[in-house]
């Protein structure tokens, strides 16, 4: 294929088949199901039109808040742990167990626990996200500290570099492509997370509103709602993916080796 | 007798034994070397795979403590790696995410040496070795040949007493390598009489190179790693001239039968 070929294929494959998916969903939910309780895919665009009026803006601004903080927090305590563990074997057999039991707990086990703690409200959407996207940084950042050559951590140190500076100008650059990584990976089940919380312990936000729309039986709207989190949610993605090809200007073609 | 002003490093009773990762075995890398590295000398350090040639040159770099002995670096022991032992690796072991200009500047910054002063040291060793317009290139845009050259050039950025080569050139291609060999001779100062040249200690696999660089030859055998023999090589310098001439044949072959046997073995041993 041609380079405009192939250019081309990128967007037409894809969008050929949102628009085959379109097409079924549309002709299945007008002969096969309920038109009501599944809406039509043509339906639910004018639902997504009427809601532009509504508390569609102030939904988005609460979860992206509850986005910013919880992930802030939870990122920046998963990198920070790892630093920790990376930092000795000692520490590493303290803080490993923790990680490895707390993390296959689903974080939608803690939100009666939240609920109970914080009450209904902003706290338990925040408090999951940041549970969630603690582990996924915390492992692939260890992972990346861990495979750093030895010999530029020892060309590094016999060219006179103190450990911080070993640690600040080899290790991190070093394993930053395995951090952006991490970030990705929290970022998806954080995304995850605030629409769970959001639904069982929040008062605001995206998710809290497809309860709401499913209360008043607003079925149009609550398909619109679960689109717009997925469209947040790929916009969110393609901003660190973005990143994540800026930390590795350096050498893309190392990107997935991490030589 | 030796003066003790004339040697730089001096190995005492150094013995290496470290657990091997795979199967938790005991190898015993190095035994009993006792040796010394006279300053200003070029010493290379031959041997079948698996003498400890590396293992003996990372002492030296301060990267490991032996089990047993002490090593000495201008009378002091040993404890970590330090600018004054200048070290290149085998795979170039470059910082990827660095330019050359920023990875040749990378040891006078690390010791706290001012932009401008840094910059201008790393633009005369970036001319020095040839890489003059490749400064803003990162390391995976260059041969093979180049980034040594760039390794090189961080390695003298730092004007180390003690250049510790691990078989910097085994990775390029041949005819690089013969340029690359005698670009370093250059640099060393091969051709300047009864200079005041750094000391050199470069480990290596090729037997014939081992004789061209060298002003001594370190000969290690294996299963431990021991020393197995020092030849002197009474060559007249510069060296470059001497390439392929009847004498560095003969050394060569002599080198050769030394080693012989044991490099067989070796072999034999891996492909089992």
């Amino acid at each position: 294929m041609s380079r405009a070929g192939a250019r081309f294929g990128a967007v037409a494959l894809p969008l050929s088949g949102v628009a085959a998916v379109v097409v079924v969903w549309e002709v299945a939910s007008r002969l096969a199901a309920n038109a009501t309780l599944v809406p039509p895919p043509l339906t639910v665009w004018r639902a997504f039109a009427a809601m532009q009026g509504s508390d569609l803006p102030a939904d988005i601004g609460a979860s992206l808040l509850h986005l910013a903080i919880g992930y802030g927090l939870g990122v920046g305590a998963g990198l920070a742990l790892a630093l920790v563990a990376a930092s000795s074997r000692a520490l590493e057999a303290i803080v490993d167990p923790f990680v490895e039991f707390l993390r296959p707990i689903s974080p939608i086990a803690w939100i009666p626990l939240a609920i109970l703690l914080f009450g209904v409200g902003r706290a338990v959407p925040v408090f999951l996200i940041f549970y969630a996207s603690m582990f996924p940084i915390f492992v692939a950042t260890l992972d990346g500290i861990r495979r750093v050559d030895a010999r530029l951590i020892h060309a590094a140190r016999s060219l006179g570099a103190s450990r911080r500076l070993v640690v600040t100008r080899v290790v991190l650059p070093a394993a930053l492509p395995s951090v952006i990584a991490g970030a990705r990976l929290s970022l998806g089940v954080a995304w995850m997370s605030l629409v769970a919380g959001e639904i069982v312990g929040g008062d605001a936000g995206i998710g809290w509103r497809i309860l709401w729309y499913q209360e008043f039986f607003q079925m149009d709207r609550v398909m619109a709602a679960i689109l717009i989190v997925g469209v947040l949610g790929l916009g969110a993605d393609l901003l660190l993916r973005a990143l994540q090809h800026l930390a590795r200007r350096w050498n893309p073609a190392a990107a997935e080796s991490a030589a | 007798m030796e003066k003790p002003l004339d040697e730089l490093v001096r190995l005492q009773g150094v013995g290496m034994v470290y657990q091997s990762s795979r199967d938790g075995e005991r190898v015993e890398a190095l035994a009993g070397i006792d040796f010394s590295v006279r300053r200003g000398e070029f010493l290379t350090v031959v041997g079948p795979s698996g003498c400890g040639k590396s293992t003996l040159l990372s002492l030296i770099a301060g990267f490991a403590a032996p089990t047993s002995g002490s090593v000495l670096f201008e009378g002091r022991p040993v404890d970590g790696p330090d600018p004054a032992r200048g070290v290149m690796f085998q795979e170039y072991a470059l910082f990827p995410w660095r330019t050359v200009a920023g990875n040749v500047e990378f040891g006078p910054f690390a010791r706290g040496v001012d932009a401008a002063t840094r910059r201008a040291r790393a633009q005369t060793l970036i001319d020095l070795v040839g890489l003059k317009g490749f400064e803003r290139r990162y390391p995976h845009e260059l041969s093979g040949g180049m980034r040594q050259r760039c390794a090189l050039a961080r390695m003298l950025a730092n004007e180390p007493t003690l250049w510790l080569m691990d078989e910097p050139l085994a990775a390029v291609d041949l005819q690089t390598r013969i340029i690359l060999q005698d670009e370093l001779l250059r640099l060393w100062g091969d051709a300047r009489a009864g200079a005041q040249r750094p000391t050199v200690m470069f480990v290596t696999h090729g037997i014939d190179e081992a004789v061209l660089l060298a002003d001594r030859i370190l000969v290690l055998g294996r299963r431990p790693g021991r020393i197995k023999e020092v030849l002197e090589v009474d060559l007249p310098r510069p060296r470059a001239a001497l390439r392929g001439s009847a004498e560095v044949a003969r050394l060569t072959a002599h080198l050769w039968e030394l080693i012989r046997d044991e490099a067989a073995q070796a072999i034999a041993e891996e492909t089992q």
